[in-house]
């Protein structure tokens, strides 16, 4: 055993530890850590502050209790947690950011107004973990020392970085907030000297009165010391009056003075207007250079009408007319002294400022804080996606979102925009200034008005008036403008989404309803965390599939060729209506022979198809050509006018109008208009087609489809990629152009399907055109042409069973998921390309992270989608003796042998490349000319079953 | 300028550097909070030369002065720089002040050190913000220990000063422009291999993504240079153009730490010494190409390069420490005074890790028909997919490690799952996500590394 002297001596620390302090080691305040917190957790370092999530914070430097928080947005207090508010008003207001002189300089003869630039400064406290913008800015307050009240509006976020990268969208939009709430400032000043100047006029008559009595009743040649006083007095307001004039000229003149700051922005007819309002009471004022005038009019003020109401107030009752009438403003008698500097109340900062600005400011600053919301690393990628986004125009429609509707991204978007609902066109930044981050269009168009709203009128409005006006102007996106053009009611735009609060009750009952008839519903329920024995037995069972004859199984009867034929035309008519006869004689140009070797010769004629894609061409406008044209063989040259930018309709409303096309109101609909719960996000509002109004097809999701509804179907789509083995298959399908029947008799699990399948489906249209959710009587090839993902109902009855004929009539155009039996009835797929997206192994936890991953995979096949599309040499013929199956096989060999695809993966890269080339040519067509193809060829189809 | 500006103090020190070409800094100020004055300026610098705006010595006064105003109720912790910046409208001036304490005749004292430019600078100034901040921060971590041991330090901060002032003016004639045209690259050409060997394109791209975007290209033909640097800002944000530069025609710029990508000319003699401090105070690893030789070189990853980072600056901070005299400043080279830490100077190696992304961008972009904006598409579709990638990346790993709060031991799960299962891949698009997410090099691979330098540290103590 060892005795305790030998342990000690060998734990003697001077000589084995590191404890003893080298007097010449550096000390740790001087150097720098070897390995700081961001190492161990990257996600740390904001983590010490005491607030949970950024906030813009407004406070004032008061002349009685110095600097003191005024109110938070959002106005919660969890929000700031336990961060001393206090405390931080103190530090950023102490900056001394302006340090020019307010007040009365010496050698003037009246008080001068202070006409200050506002000033932006970033600071932080590193112990409290808090930074912040600052925007300081200063109001006018007759009360207040030297007319002025300092105020600033912080941003406040644990993040420094976050602020410095945004330093100029966070510059701006405090700009528009502070000039919103000065211009309102400078009203409620000129108002308030107004009324002042009433006051002082009244009392000057009546001190003169009295002055007057005084002196009749007095001796002629002595003055007693009341006389004097009363003198005094009455010299004094005078003096008042000339100083308040003064001031009312200074504020008037606020507009003639230079900027001196290139990054204030300014609304022009905010500028103006205040002006000539203050030009108005200047003159008014002006012409009151004889003081004494006022006894004249007191003399016809006893008899009845206040004269001084009828002018001086004249104008508020102007203003106010249509709303209300504020009492007419009588004018006060000034005491001699005033009240102490602490017995005072200063206005807050509501007073401060004529309300409908202080509004508008409010709401401008609640948008700003709205806009920064979340994590730096989001923000900043989202906006450089949406900045690569709009060079590629030409490939968005395939996968991405609108770029003009994203409402996720309106706060990524500088909209500069007058805050009391001024046209756009009167904005005026002195200096716009770059965007750091990247380029963000400025999306004016769909922020003007119709019936810009007059700032001198604007109280006139009412209240009720101006915030909807400003709502409409901050909440809703362009987007949800176009609602009201897709055919959708306004109940289905409430019901958008599970998070909005706009569900009216019935809808909520009937969201009621649907939860609980969906509870039983098994089918999606979230898994959290894979099973692997469970996915292992699924992917055992998965290799249980059997084999069917294709087409021959299930379908009894032969479709002829005439049949089909004759369908289809019958079915266009309408179509052709509205197209040139061309395009319906482009028709019968289409058809051709079929190839009598084929297995499939008893159907006798096909639309032409170019094999392997086999796309048979239907609705083309009349310049389409068959086959080759599928392809961009003109020389770039002759397309320069698309080239500079690919804006070839993409992106312009008409071209993807959800009116356009094949596509009637949801309104039509009536009775089979049906909802589901509301955990079902975006596919509530799908509705559905009934009975044989087949006419009545409805728009695929009743509006613009935006990024938040696609993450939230990234779960969704999570969760059949772990459920189902053969998901790759039924995605395979999607994405080569054959259409997915998804068939169940549960409403709600068939939606949900739909909504996490939708995503794979290239080119769904701006509004979702090509997915019918769910639909309750037998489809035909006309539907099949303009939906590419269908919901069916499985129903027990006569219509039933039409449908299920309907399914085998045209199983060889499509693929049949069943919901409720779990399989799928499709060609097999044996590439690649799709193996990362839909392995049910993934270790991704998350359906935001699975979306994410989703959309990347999704931009790489447009991208290989646009090099095969414009890789001219592989579409045009080298010589004039090279045919068509030349280049084909050169097509062909470029999939194969330079991006290294299989017959199936290629078949996906053909329809991509097909849907751009119809799209760039054919712009205009946008949505139709993608609807028109589906694809058909030749192979069996397999059935998988879990 | 304001009227009300107090007197210049007579006590102020002044240097003029003469800078080469248009310098937007104004000036640069050290002011420090005196207990008993208030604040109040100890030095200023002014560039001499072609200047866009003056600003008379009481002005620049004035101005450093309010730098300290609030800051009574500095409550940081010792050693803590805070930043704190003012756009001033109504001077028209901005100004960037880094805050900090520092031992002044026997006190502690609030000192700033700030340097202020014009307001129409604003948008220049923005992106090189963290570059001028972090190498100022440095100079001041020097500074505090020249003042703890009662030395001046301007002379210290001078180091600095000058040639952040160098940079700006640099900057200011031979930035990147935010947009550049395809066909000022390489990018341009027909066919893949006519102005540079299509292996070397590849091997520089992909080197210069693997290192977060930062590269330093040097030759002796300007024009090559340049039309390299062009094209690897293509692969940047516009923000990241701003911060990188192109090659002078006549003579070299000098190597600036912080800048994404720059181009430099060899001199006569054909060749470039670059100091080896400055790129290892870089804040990302960085690709050295040179397109005389076509050679390719790329610094460690991320991690490894911070890590060799802080223990230069630890070792440079203790030489300094050490010094006994104040006319001592060690010189900005290599330090070997710490036993304990023997930088490698071998920083740039070959690039081992092959990657398919770019070289199948590579392959492919050429294909498509120059002179049109198919290939500016084509690209911004693959930075699309680089950027969606390492937003992927980023969150698989904040959802598998609850915001870092567990270990991240799925590398291999990731690499299947997000189909980075190629090294190269793997580097450029972690490279990605580290700028979004700074330390997630260290997070994902640091233990590791940092277990086995304690364990090669211990052998070498043997």
């Amino acid at each position: 055993m060892i005795g305790s002297p030998d342990v000690v001596a060998f734990t003697k620390e001077d000589e084995y530890g590191q404890t003893n302090p080298d007097p010449w080691a550096l000390p740790e305040e001087f150097s720098v850590p070897l390995h700081p917190l961001a190492d161990s957790n990257p996600w740390a370092k904001t983590s010490y502050a005491k607030f949970t999530k950024d906030f813009i914070l407004i406070s004032e430097f008061s002349e009685q209790v110095g600097p003191q928080p005024l109110l938070t947005i959002p106005d919660e207090p969890k929000v700031c947690g336990t961060f001393d508010l206090n405390y931080f008003s103190l530090r950023i207001m102490s900056v001394d950011y302006q340090a020019s002189f307010v007040g009365h300089p010496p050698g003037s003869g009246y008080p001068r107004l202070s006409f200050v630039e506002d000033s932006r400064v970033v600071l932080g406290d590193s112990k409290e973990g808090a930074f912040a913008y600052v925007h300081h800015l200063t109001l006018y307050d007759l009360e207040a020392r030297g007319f002025v009240r300092p105020f600033c509006m912080a941003y406040v976020s644990a993040d420094e970085r976050k602020i410095m990268l945004q330093f100029q969208e966070l510059s701006l939009r405090f700009s528009q907030a502070s000039e919103c709430l000065k211009a309102g400032n400078r009203r409620a000043f000129a108002k308030e000297l107004q009324r002042k100047l009433r006051d002082l006029e009244y009392t000057h008559s009546v001190l003169q009165r009295e002055e007057g009595l005084q002196r009749e009743a007095g001796p002629q040649c002595m003055y007693s010391a009341h006389a004097v006083d009363k003198a005094n007095e009455l010299a004094n307001v005078e003096k008042s009056i000339y100083e308040h004039r003064d001031l009312l000229r200074q504020i008037s003149s606020y507009h003639h003075r230079p900027r001196r700051d290139p990054n204030a922005v300014t609304c022009q007819k905010c500028v103006t207007e205040c002006l000539s309002e203050c030009e108005q009471l200047l003159d008014k004022y002006a012409k009151l250079a004889n003081p004494f005038s006022y006894t004249n009019k007191r003399g016809k003020r006893e008899e009845g009408q206040g004269q001084v109401d009828e002018e001086g107030g004249g104008e508020e009752v102007d203003e106010e007319e249509g709303v209300k009438r504020r009492p007419s403003y009588t004018p006060q008698l000034i005491k001699a002294r005033s009240a102490k500097c602490f017995d005072k109340r200063l206005k807050t900062l509501r007073e401060l400022c004529d309300n409908p600005f202080y509004e508008a400011t409010v709401d401008l600053l609640k948008g700003t804080e709205r806009s920064f919301r979340g994590d730096l690393c989001y923000l900043h990628t989202r906006r450089l996606d949406r900045a690569l986004r709009t060079k590629q125009r030409v490939t968005n429609f395939l996968f991405e979102e609108d770029l003009g509707d994203d409402d996720e991204d309106e706060g990524g978007t500088l909209r500069p925009f007058c805050a009391v609902n001024h046209a756009v066109d009167t904005f005026t930044l002195l200096n716009p200034p770059p965007i750091v981050l990247g380029p963000e269009p400025l999306e004016l168009d769909a922020l003007e008005l119709p019936d810009p709203v007059d700032p001198a009128s604007v109280t006139s409005h009412t209240r009720e008036n101006e915030l909807g006006l400003v709502e409409s102007h901050l909440e809703s996106s362009p987007s949800d403008q176009t609602l009201e053009t897709q055919g959708s009611s306004e109940e289905t735009k409430g019901s958008f989404g599970s998070d909005k609060s706009g569900t009216g009750p019935a809808e909520r009952q009937q969201n009621l309803a649907c939860m609980k008839s969906e509870a039983p519903d098994s089918d999606l329920t979230p898994d959290p965390e894979p099973d692997h024995n469970t996915d292992l037995e699924r992917e055992s069972s998965s290799e249980e599939m059997e084999t069917t004859a294709g087409e021959d199984d299930g379908d009894g009867t032969p479709v002829s060729l005439l049949e089909l034929v004759s369908e289809l035309e019958g079915s266009r008519e309408d179509e052709c209506d509205g197209v040139t006869d061309g395009a319906c004689e482009m028709q019968s140009d289409l058809l051709v022979p079929l190839d009598t070797a084929c297995c499939m010769s008893q159907e006798g004629f096909l639309y032409e198809a170019s094999a392997p894609e086999a796309v048979p061409r239907l609705g083309q406008s009349s310049h389409l050509q068959p086959c080759e044209t599928l392809v961009v063989n003109q020389e770039p040259q002759a397309l320069l006018h698309l080239q500079d930018d690919y804006a070839v309709g993409v992106g312009s409303p008409s071209s993807e109008s959800p009116a356009a096309g094949l596509e009637l109101p949801v309104g039509l609909l009536g009775d089979a208009v049906s909802r589901t719960s509301a955990e079902d996000g975006f596919d509530c509002t799908m509705s559905a087609s009934t009975g044989s109004d087949r006419t009545a097809s409805p728009l695929g999701y009743g509006g613009v489809v935006t990024l938040r509804q696609r993450k939230k179907a990234g779960q969704g789509a999570l969760r059949f990629v772990r459920q189902y083995p053969f998901a790759m298959q039924a995605l395979w399908c999607l994405l080569s152009g054959r259409t997915l029947v998804v068939l169940g008799a549960d409403e709600g699990t068939v939606r949900r399907l739909v909504a996490a399948l939708a995503l794979f489906v290239p080119g769904p249209g701006k509004c979702g055109e090509r997915v019918q959710a769910w639909l309750s009587c037998p489809f035909t090839l006309t539907d099949l042409q303009r939906w590419k993902l269908v919901g069916l109902q499985r129903v027990a009855s006569p219509v039933g069973s039409s449908m299920l004929y309907s399914l085998s009539r045209y199983s060889r155009y499509i693929s049949i998921l069943d919901a409720d039996q779990k399989t799928l009835r499709c060609p097999s797929y044996r590439g690649q390309l799709l193996s990362k997206i839909a392995d049910h192994r993934t270790y991704i936890r998350r359906g935001s992270t699975y979306f994410l991953h989703l959309q990347s995979t999704l931009c790489h096949l447009a991208a290989k989608a646009f090099l095969f599309t414009f890789t001219h040499h592989l579409h045009l013929p080298v010589s004039s003796t090279e045919g068509p199956e030349v280049v084909e096989g050169r097509r062909l060999c470029f999939l194969r042998e330079q991006l290294g695809l299989g017959d199936e993966d290629s078949q996906i890269l053909l329809y991509l490349s097909q849907l751009i080339t119809q799209q760039y040519l054919q712009p205009a067509a946008g949505s139709r000319a993608a609807a028109a193809s589906f694809s058909f060829n030749y192979t069996t189809s397999v059935f998988y079953k879990i | 300028m304001s009227s009300g500006c107090p007197p210049q103090s007579p006590a102020v020190a002044k240097s003029e550097v003469a800078v080469e070409g248009e310098c937007p800094l104004l000036a640069a100020t050290f002011a420090y909070w005196d207990n008993i004055l208030g604040p109040r300026v100890r030095h200023i610098w002014t560039p001499r030369g072609d200047q866009l705006m003056f600003l008379s010595d009481g002005e620049v006064t004035f101005l450093a002065n309010h730098t300290l105003n609030g800051e009574i109720l500095r409550s940081a912790e010792c050693g803590a720089v805070d930043v704190k910046f003012f756009v001033l409208a109504e001077k028209g001036v901005i100004i960037v002040s880094l805050i900090f304490d520092g031992e002044l005749k026997g006190d502690k004292n609030t000192c700033a050190l700030s340097i202020v430019l014009p307001q129409t600078e604003l948008a220049f100034y923005l992106p090189l913000h963290t570059i001028c901040v972090e190498r100022l921060k440095h100079v001041i971590r020097k500074g505090r220990i020249w003042m703890q041991k009662g030395y001046n330090i301007i002379s210290v901060l001078s180091l600095e000063i000058v040639p952040i002032m160098e940079l700006l003016a640099s900057m200011k004639s031979h930035s990147v422009p935010e947009d550049i045209n395809i066909k000022d690259t390489v990018l341009n050409d027909d066919d893949i291999g006519d102005s540079c060997h299509e292996d070397f394109l590849h091997k520089a791209i992909s080197s210069h993504l693997q290192t977060c975007g930062c590269s330093i290209v040097v030759g002796s033909n300007p024009e090559k240079v340049n039309k390299i640097v062009r094209t690897l800002c293509l692969f940047l944000t516009p923000a990241e153009r701003k911060c990188s530069r192109l090659c002078k025609a006549d003579s070299s710029f000098k190597y600036d730490t912080g800048l994404f990508v720059q181009g430099l000319l060899k001199d006569s003699t054909g060749s470039f010494v670059l100091p080896f401090r400055q790129v290892l105070y870089s804040p990302y690893p960085t690709t050295h190409i040179d397109v005389d030789i076509n050679t390719v070189k790329q610094m460690p990853p991320c991690h490894e390069h911070t890590y060799n980072q802080r223990r230069y600056m630890r070792s440079e901070l203790s030489a300094l420490w050490k010094t006994d005299s104040e006319e001592d400043i060690p010189p900005d080279t290599v330090i070997h005074t710490d036993e304990s830490f023997t930088p490698d100077l071998n920083i740039f190696q070959d690039v081992m890790h092959k990657d398919t992304l770019v070289k199948s961008f590579i392959d492919e972009v050429f294909m498509l028909k120059p002179g049109l904006s198919l290939r500016s598409t084509y690209l911004s579709q693959f930075l699309l997919l680089l950027h969606r990638k390492a937003l992927t990346l980023l969150k698989y790993i904040e959802d598998d490690t609850q915001k870092g709060k567990k270990p991240f031991r799925s590398l291999r799960n990731l690499k299947t799952d997000l189909d980075l299962t190629v090294e190269g891949d793997l580097n450029v698009v972690m490279a990605f996500a580290e700028k979004l997410r700074a330390g997630l090099h260290s997070f994902v691979f640091g233990k590791p590394f940092y277990t086995s330098m304690q364990e090669r540290d211990m052998l070498m103590s043997f």
